[in-house]
């Protein structure tokens, strides 16, 4: 019994203990650790997450590895709740820069952690495998995949020593991971050092597996060249939309569902972002070409090219057009490729020749380019066209080529039109040069006996500045003597330019006036009227028009028509009678020709009519005038201040007489 | 009122002034007849240097001597055949050219101060004779045209006054005025070409085609030189 005691008591006690203790077992937290990336290249960073499950995380040393540099730049904690039971999480980020490149390991965060490895790429980025050789989809020429590893763009050069002006041909590569990269633009060149080639609107598209993703990559070939000497480092930039993830993929619980682009864009898991990737940069010597050694004729060329001539024809007529051919095949710089090769052809006229190309690569580095030179003979006969030369640079060789053709024989027949023409220029156009002792004119025409006025320079009289002295002394003189005969001449004359300069104004005038009489508007009619007078009789009087008063006009007008005075009278006192209202022409005009004719026409509404009538009876124009002039100015002082307002038949017949007296005025 | 007589005594003033110009100049070139330019001499020397075998030369004085005498018919000839033989293009000149350089630029110029003189004239006459208002009208317009064939004459003449003959085969033509410009193309000795600007040592050209580029100034002889080339050189300092 006792002993049946003593064992309940250990199995209690142990089950006591184990009580106790379990939790104390289960307190103990997790310790995980993850890197991210875990292949870096030289300049960026990876992080380390450190992830704590319980409800307190151990203090935590951070690892020491020679080459990497720690540093915590963040501390998280997150409390789940499953089935009821709550768990507590708490995550450390550590970001670890590298020094150098290489192959790290990092020792676990607890002893019973598994190392960590990170990678660490050179700064041309080509990823390396854990020996350090390239990935498979990698190359040598190196990828720089964008941070989320969703795209990549980099250049392929075949060469890197090249010289100044060779065209080189080089592919572009941009990969784009399915669904998760897009690209905004074609690739441009950074720098201004190179010139590039215009890229294909199609260029060739290759599906491709790098790093176990896959990846469409897009191809373009084309050429660069050099534009001067140095070294140089060339790379592409292009413009890319990449999706990137807004929470990390480890966090996710969908990772596996997610993995899809479809997907993660379904649950949101990604945000599009426009970027720009740089390839990485690819060193480049040029060289400058050798200056010695260098032909005269080298235009630039920089390649390895042939050279073929033909003719079209070997046999013709005289005068008959020939097209020489030239023919430039090879590699290399087509556009430095000239024609000056055709500028040595003797004994033929030759016009400006025409080119083409023709590519027989896609990206115009290979090809043959034509030049079709038109000739003509100058000669009859057997003739030979020269061998040309074309003199290049070939930088296999590094060294100067001149390529040649063969000499071509060619036979002129004298054309049926000038064949006796021909016949007799042929001796001249012998071969002899010119002068021999034999012939020493040789088709040149003798010298010339008489020695010919002589002259100080070849450049004309007239372009010589001590001759134009003689023209402007003529200049001058006659503008003085034209300002002087001017000056002298009969004032009349000037009189009556002023006269009409002054006139051009009464069509103005009596179109105003027009105007007002059409609208009723008597103020404005009369004072268009009274100034339009006055400008006529300041015109006459040679007066300025505002040095014209009113009782100048008076007294110039009432001297004039003294001999008539009665008329002045009647026409004053039909003036006076314009103050009876609408009567005032009629009766102005009355007494206006009362004077003329006696008032036997004047009265009633007619005034306006009667006054031309007397006019044109033949009574003093100087008395009518004065009349009329007299009361076109009442009626105006009328209209102005006592509120005169004739009707528009009035106004029309009064613009008649205006008319007439302006009219009267003109030469 | 100017008198009759006082405008005669002022317009025969001015036709003498106008004649005896010419007759000074003509005076001032014989005496400086050992230094001047003859269209003879310089067709002879171009002659020489056709039958020495240097055509660029000889081209040079042809074209200077047709400055003096154009349409001389020798010079037009030897010119022609020169440049045939040095495989140079020759152009035909055209009827208006022919006409407009029908008289010497001397004779030209005289006869553009005449224009002016005719116009000057039959202004001033229309404060004196009034009445004769077509005659002016007349003699205005071949004032006009009298100074119109001058200035014409200077448009036809302006290439050539700035032309400048090639003197050694294959010359270089660079892309930049220095030394070690690259070439563009070489120029054939004789060729003349058409001179744009100057720098330096360097004459920018355009050649007939219409290439242009820059040329060492050595190379080249303008056809009408800043200098005269005939000038007796002054003799050195003795000792």
């Amino acid at each position: 019994m006792r002993t049946y005691f003593i064992r309940r008591g250990w199995l209690l006690a142990v089950i006591a203990l184990c009580t106790i203790a379990a939790p104390a077992f289960a307190l103990a937290p997790l310790v995980n650790a993850t890197i991210e990336p875990s292949q870096i290249v030289m300049g960026e960073s990876a992080e380390l997450t450190i992830t704590s499950s319980g409800t307190g995380m151990e203090a935590v040393s951070l690892p020491e590895v020679f080459g990497l540099e720690f540093r915590v730049v963040g501390q998280s904690r997150r409390i789940s709740i499953i089935n009821g039971a709550t768990l507590a999480t708490t995550s450390i980020v550590v970001r670890i820069t590298p020094q150098a490149a290489g192959i790290y390991t990092i020792p676990g965060i607890t002893p019973k952690s598994q190392p960590l490895v990170l990678r660490v790429n050179p700064n041309n980025g080509t990823p390396t495998n854990s020996a350090g050789k390239p990935l498979p989809g990698a190359n040598t020429s190196g990828i720089r995949m964008t941070p989320d590893g969703s795209a990549f763009i980099r250049l392929v050069l075949p060469k890197r020593e090249i010289y100044v002006g060779e065209s080189i041909p080089v592919e572009i590569e941009v990969g784009l991971r399915d669904g998760f990269a897009r690209l905004n633009g074609l690739p441009t060149m950074t720098g201004g050092d190179f010139t590039l080639n215009n890229l294909s609107a199609q260029p060739e598209r290759n599906a491709k597996v790098i790093d176990g993703k896959p990846f469409t990559v897009i191809t373009w070939h084309s050429v660069i060249a050099p534009v001067k000497p140095g070294k140089f480092s060339l790379a592409m930039e292009s413009p890319f939309t990449v999706k990137i993830r807004t929470r990390p993929q480890r966090e996710s619980m969908l990772d596996d569902l997610l993995g899809d682009p479809f997907l993660q864009n379904f649950f949101g898991a990604t945000v599009q972002k426009d970027i720009t990737v740089t390839s990485p940069a690819s060193d480049l010597t040029v060289s400058p070409l050798p200056t010695e050694d260098r032909p005269p004729d080298f235009s630039g060329a920089v390649g390895s090219f042939k050279i073929a001539s033909e003719i079209s024809t070997p046999a013709a007529a005289a005068g008959d057009p020939l097209t020489l051919r030239m023919h430039v095949t090879g590699s290399g710089n087509f556009d430095r490729v000239d024609s000056a090769m055709l500028e040595h052809l003797d004994q033929w006229k030759t016009y400006p020749p025409k080119s083409s190309f023709k590519a027989s690569d896609a990206i115009g580095n290979k090809g043959e380019k034509i030049f079709e030179q038109p000739l003509i003979a100058s000669k009859v006969g057997p003739q030979t066209l020269p061998g040309l030369a074309f003199s290049y640079f070939d930088p296999t060789t590094r060294r100067y080529e001149t390529a040649r053709t063969a000499p071509l024989s060619v036979t002129i027949a004298p054309s049926a039109a000038d064949s006796s023409l021909a016949a007799q220029q042929a001796p001249s156009n012998s071969p002899a040069p010119l002068g021999t002792p034999a012939n020493p004119n040789n088709g040149l025409r003798p010298d010339h006996l008489a020695a010919g006025v002589s002259a100080s320079s070849l450049l004309p009289l007239y372009l010589q500045p001590r001759f134009l002295v003689v023209p402007s002394l003529l200049a001058l003189v006659f503008a003085g003597g034209w300002l002087g005969l001017r000056r002298q001449s009969d004032p009349s004359d000037r009189r009556r330019m002023r006269k009409r300069g002054a006139f051009t104004l009464i069509d103005r005038d009596v179109k105003e006036m027009e105007a007002a009489a059409r609208a009723g508007d008597a103020a404005l009619f009369f004072n268009l009227a009274r100034a339009a007078l006055l400008r006529t009789l300041a015109a006459r009087w040679q007066l300025a028009p505002d040095e014209l008063t009113p009782d100048e006009v008076h007294a110039r007008l009432g001297g004039k028509s003294d001999r008539s005075g009665a008329n002045d009278e009647g026409g004053r006192s039909g003036g006076s009678s314009v103050s009876d209202g609408r009567g005032a022409s009629g009766s102005d005009h009355s007494g206006a020709s009362d004077g003329a004719n006696d008032g036997s026409d004047g009265g009633g509404g007619n005034g306006a009519s009667g006054g031309s009538g007397s006019n044109r009876g033949g009574a003093s124009d100087g008395s009518d005038e004065s009349a009329d002039i007299r009361q076109i100015f009442a009626l105006a002082d009328e209209a102005n201040y006592a509120g005169h307002d004739p009707t528009t038949t009035d106004l029309a017949r009064w613009l008649q007489i205006v008319r007439r007296r302006l009219m009267d005025e003109k030469p | 009122m100017i008198s009759r007589a006082r405008i005669s005594i002022l317009v025969v003033s001015l036709v003498l002034m106008t004649f005896l110009g010419p007759m000074a100049f003509q005076t001032r070139a014989a005496n400086a007849d050992e230094t001047g330019y003859s269209a003879a001499a310089l067709y002879n020397l171009a002659n020489s240097y056709a039958r020495a075998g240097k055509p660029a030369l000889a081209v040079l004085n042809y074209e200077r001597a047709s400055l003096l005498a154009p349409n001389d018919p020798d010079i037009e000839a030897n010119l022609r055949y020169v440049r045939a033989a040095s495989h140079q293009p020759s152009e035909s000149k055209s009827w208006f050219d022919r006409t407009i350089t029908a008289g010497s630029p001397t004779l030209i110029s005289w006869l553009g101060v005449l224009g002016v003189l005719i116009m000057g004239t039959s202004l001033l006459a229309r404060w004196r004779y009034p009445r004769h208002r077509g005659l002016r009208r007349t003699a205005a317009a071949v004032g006009v045209a009298l100074v119109s064939l001058t200035v014409c004459n200077g448009v036809v003449l302006w290439p050539t006054l700035h032309a400048a003959v090639v003197l050694t085969a294959a010359t270089p033509v660079r892309v930049s005025p220095v030394p070690m410009g690259d070439p563009l193309f070489v120029l054939p000795e004789a060729e003349t070409v058409r001179i744009r600007a100057e720098h330096e040592d360097f004459l920018l050209i355009q050649t007939n085609a219409g290439r242009t580029g820059w040329v060492s100034r050595a190379n080249l002889a303008p056809v009408v030189p800043k200098t005269n080339p005939l000038s007796p050189v002054p003799a050195a300092p003795a000792g």
